[in-house]
C-alpha cells in the first residue's frame, strides 16, 4: 500500500466519524442556539438513538433504512418530553441551572441504559456491512460508505426544514430574540420543542449510523459529547454550518493523527485545538466575531 | 450564641467514631470532608469570583497523582506530598487560569471542559508515567505520630484517619472563609457583581480571578493527597467530568457564595447515594432524577431554600 493509499484510506475513514461529529455537533450547536442551552444529556440521546436502532434491527427484524427513520422519530419524542419536564421551567435561569439538570439527566439515563441494555457491547449487523467497495485504492463496507452520505442527506434535509419551513422561519425568530418573536405571534414552547425534537432525532441518527459500524456501549455518549461541544466551539457557537465543518475536519484530522502519530493522541487533539482556538481566535474557525468576553 | 454552635458542631464531629462505631458511616464521612474540600475550593471560584468552571476534579487527580508519584519515586512521606500535592495543583490552577481569565460564559465553561477531559486522558493514556487505567497502588498511610516513647495517633484505621482529615478539612474551610472576609474576598465579588465596574474602581480583575483559579485548585490538591493516601491507590476513573460535574452540584445545590453552603452540598450529595441503596441497581438513575427536582425547586440552592422559607414565614 503506497503513502497515498494510506492517506486516502484514513482521510475516508475520517470523514465516516467526522460525520456522526458533524450530526451530534448540530442538534447540540442547534439546541445552544435557539434555546441557550447546553445540553450536557445530548450525547444519552445519541447513546440511545443507537440502542433503539439495535432493538429494531436486531430483535424486530426491520430494515436497515426503516430502522434509522423510526430510531430518529422515537427520539425526537424523548426530546420533546426531556424539553417539557426538564428544560422548560429553566429557560429563562442561570445558564448553571440548565448544565446541572442536564447533568442530572446523563446520569438517569446513561445508568439506565446500563441496567436495561446491560454494559457488553453490541453492533447493528447489517447486509451492508458484509460488502466491500474499493475505489482509488481504498477498501471500505458499503455500511461505512454509507454514512457520510446519509450524514449529508440529514444536514441537507434540516437545512431544507430551517430555510424553507414556517417552522425554521419560527425557530431563527426564536434564537434572534424570543421576546420579539412571541409578540410577533410565535408560540415559543412550541418552538423549544421543535428544537429538542430536532436536535434529538439528528443525535438519535449519528447513533444509528454510528452503531452500524462501531460497537456500543451504553457510556459511549459520554466522549461524544465532549467532542461535540469542541466542535460546536470550533465551529462558532451557534453556528449549524460551522459545527458540521468542523465536525468532519475533527473527524478527518483524529483519523490521520492516530494513523501516522499515535492511537493515544487521537481522543486528546480536539481539547487541545479548542484551548489553543479560544487563546488565538476566540469566534471560532468559521464564526464571525462574537462577544466572547464579558468586558 | 454562634461560637457555641459552632464549638458543639466540632465536638460532635470528633466524637463521630465513637458515637457511630460502625466503620461504614466513618468512611463516608471522611469522603464527606474531602469532598466539602473541593467544594469549598470551588465556591472561591464560582460562588465567590463568579466564574464558571468545570476542571475542579481535574486539579483533584492532579493532588492525588502528584502524592501517588511522590511516594511510587521518591518514598516520600505524607508530610510531603501533602503540602506538595497542594502546590502542583495550585500552578495547574495558575496553568488554567491563564486562558481562563480572558474568557467568559459558555466559552470558559468549555475550556475548563477541555482542561478536564485533558487531565484525564493523560492520567487514563500515559502508562509509563501515570500507570494508566490500573492507576497507582501502594501508597502508604500518613506514618503514626510517635512522641515520648509511645504512639499518639496511628493513621492506618478508618477512625484514625477520619480524625486527620476531619483536622485538614477544618483548618482549610476555615482558612478559605477567613480568606472570603478580605480584602481579596471583596474584589472577587466585585469581579462576581459586575467586572466592568470592578474595573473602574482599579481592581485588577485578572490578577483576582488568577488568583481564585489558583486557590481553588489549591484546594483541591490538598483533598487529591488526603483521599490518596486513605484509598491507599490512585485510579483515573475517579478524577473525570462526571466528578467535577457532581462538585459543581455540590456548590449549586448548597447554596454558592456562602460558607456553609459548598459543605451541605457535599454532606447530601455525598449522603444522598446511601439513602437510595433501597432502588438498588437504580440507585445512580434516582440520583439523576433527584438532581434535576433539586435544581428545579432549589435554584439558589439547600440554603438559599431555607433562608427564603425563613423570609416568608418572618415576614407572616
Amino acid at each position: 500500500m503506497s503513502s497515498l493509499d494510506y492517506f486516502l484510506q484514513l482521510a475516508v475513514n475520517g470523514v465516516v466519524t467526522g460525520g456522526v461529529y458533524a450530526l451530534v455537533a448540530l442538534g447540540l450547536t442547534l439546541i445552544f442556539g435557539v434555546l441557550g442551552i447546553i445540553n450536557f444529556a445530548h450525547g444519552e440521546f445519541y447513546m440511545l438513538g443507537a440502542y433503539l436502532g439495535l432493538v429494531l434491527v436486531m430483535r424486530l427484524g426491520a430494515p436497515f433504512f426503516v430502522a434509522l427513520p423510526l430510531a430518529m422519530a422515537g427520539m425526537a419524542l424523548g426530546g420533546i418530553v426531556a424539553e417539557r419536564l426538564v428544560f422548560r421551567r429553566l429557560r429563562r435561569t442561570d445558564p448553571t441551572q440548565s448544565i446541572l439538570s442536564a447533568f442530572g439527566l446523563a446520569i438517569a439515563l446513561q445508568t439506565a441504559a446500563l441496567q436495561i441494555f446491560g454494559p457488553q457491547p453490541a453492533v447493528i449487523r447489517t447486509a451492508f456491512g458484509a460488502t466491500p467497495v474499493a475505489f482509488a485504492g481504498v477498501h471500505l463496507t458499503l455500511q461505512r460508505l454509507l454514512i457520510p452520505f446519509l450524514a449529508a442527506a440529514l444536514v441537507l434535509l434540516f437545512h431544507l426544514l430551517v430555510r424553507r419551513t414556517w417552522m425554521g422561519l419560527s425557530l431563527r425568530a426564536v434564537a434572534q430574540n424570543p421576546a420579539t418573536a412571541s409578540l410577533m405571534g410565535i408560540d415559543v414552547n412550541a418552538v423549544a420543542a421543535a428544537t429538542f425534537a430536532i436536535g434529538t432525532a439528528l443525535a438519535a441518527g449519528a447513533g444509528v449510523l454510528m452503531g452500524s459500524v462501531f460497537l456500543m456501549q451504553p457510556t459511549m455518549g459520554s466522549m461524544v459529547v465532549l467532542k461535540s461541544f469542541t466542535v460546536v466551539i470550533l465551529g462558532g457557537m451557534g453556528n449549524v454550518y460551522g459545527a458540521v465543518g468542523a465536525g468532519v475536519l475533527l473527524g478527518i484530522t483524529e483519523s490521520l493523527t492516530a494513523g501516522f502519530l499515535t492511537n493515544d493522541f487521537k481522543d486528546i487533539l480536539a481539547f487541545l485545538v479548542v484551548v489553543l482556538v479560544l487563546l488565538l481566535r476566540p469566534a471560532g474557525l468559521f464564526g464571525q466575531q462574537v462577544e466572547r468576553q464579558s468586558l | 450564641m454562634k461560637r457555641a454552635l459552632e464549638g458543639g458542631t466540632i465536638v460532635a464531629l470528633v466524637a463521630v467514631p465513637w458515637l457511630f462505631p460502625d466503620a461504614y458511616v466513618v468512611h463516608v464521612m471522611v469522603v464527606v470532608f474531602i469532598f466539602s474540600i473541593l467544594a469549598t475550593g470551588l465556591d472561591l471560584v464560582m460562588g465567590y469570583c463568579g466564574q464558571f468552571s468545570f476542571g475542579q476534579a481535574a486539579f483533584y487527580g492532579i493532588g492525588a497523582y502528584t502524592s501517588a508519584l511522590l511516594v511510587r519515586d521518591l518514598g516520600a512521606p505524607f508530610w510531603v506530598t501533602l503540602p506538595a500535592s497542594t502546590l502542583v495543583a495550585a500552578a495547574f490552577g495558575a496553568l488554567l487560569g491563564i486562558p481562563a481569565v480572558r474568557l467568559a460564559g459558555h466559552f470558559l465553561a468549555v475550556t475548563t471542559i477541555a482542561f478536564q477531559v485533558i487531565v484525564t486522558l493523560v492520567l487514563t493514556q500515559w502508562h509509563g508515567f501515570t500507570g494508566g487505567t490500573a492507576g497507582i497502588t501502594g501508597i502508604p498511610s500518613p506514618p503514626p505520630i510517635h512522641a515520648l516513647g509511645r504512639t499518639w495517633v496511628s493513621f492506618d484505621s478508618p477512625q484514625g484517619y477520619y480524625h486527620l482529615s476531619l483536622v485538614v478539612a477544618l483548618v482549610v474551610v476555615t482558612l478559605a472563609r477567613r480568606l472570603t472576609t478580605t480584602r481579596l474576598g471583596q474584589e472577587w465579588l466585585a469581579v462576581r457583581e459586575d467586572e466592568l465596574l470592578a474595573k473602574t474602581l482599579g481592581i485588577n480583575t485578572t490578577k483576582v480571578k488568577l488568583l481564585a483559579f489558583t486557590l481553588g485548585a489549591a484546594l483541591a490538591g490538598t483533598a487529591g493527597s488526603l483521599i490518596a493516601h486513605y484509598l491507599r491507590n490512585v485510579h483515573p476513573s475517579e478524577f473525570t467530568i462526571w466528578t467535577s460535574a457532581e462538585i459543581v452540584a455540590m456548590v449549586i445545590l448548597g447554596g454558592r457564595g456562602t460558607f456553609l453552603g459548598p459543605i451541605l452540598g457535599a454532606l447530601v450529595l455525598t449522603t444522598l447515594p446511601e439513602y437510595l441503596r433501597f432502588a438498588k441497581d437504580y440507585k445512580l438513575v434516582l440520583f439523576g432524577l433527584t438532581l434535576i427536582v433539586m435544581t428545579a425547586f432549589l435554584p439558589q440552592g439547600v440554603l438559599g431554600g431555607l433562608r427564603r422559607l425563613r423570609d416568608r414565614t418572618g415576614a407572616a
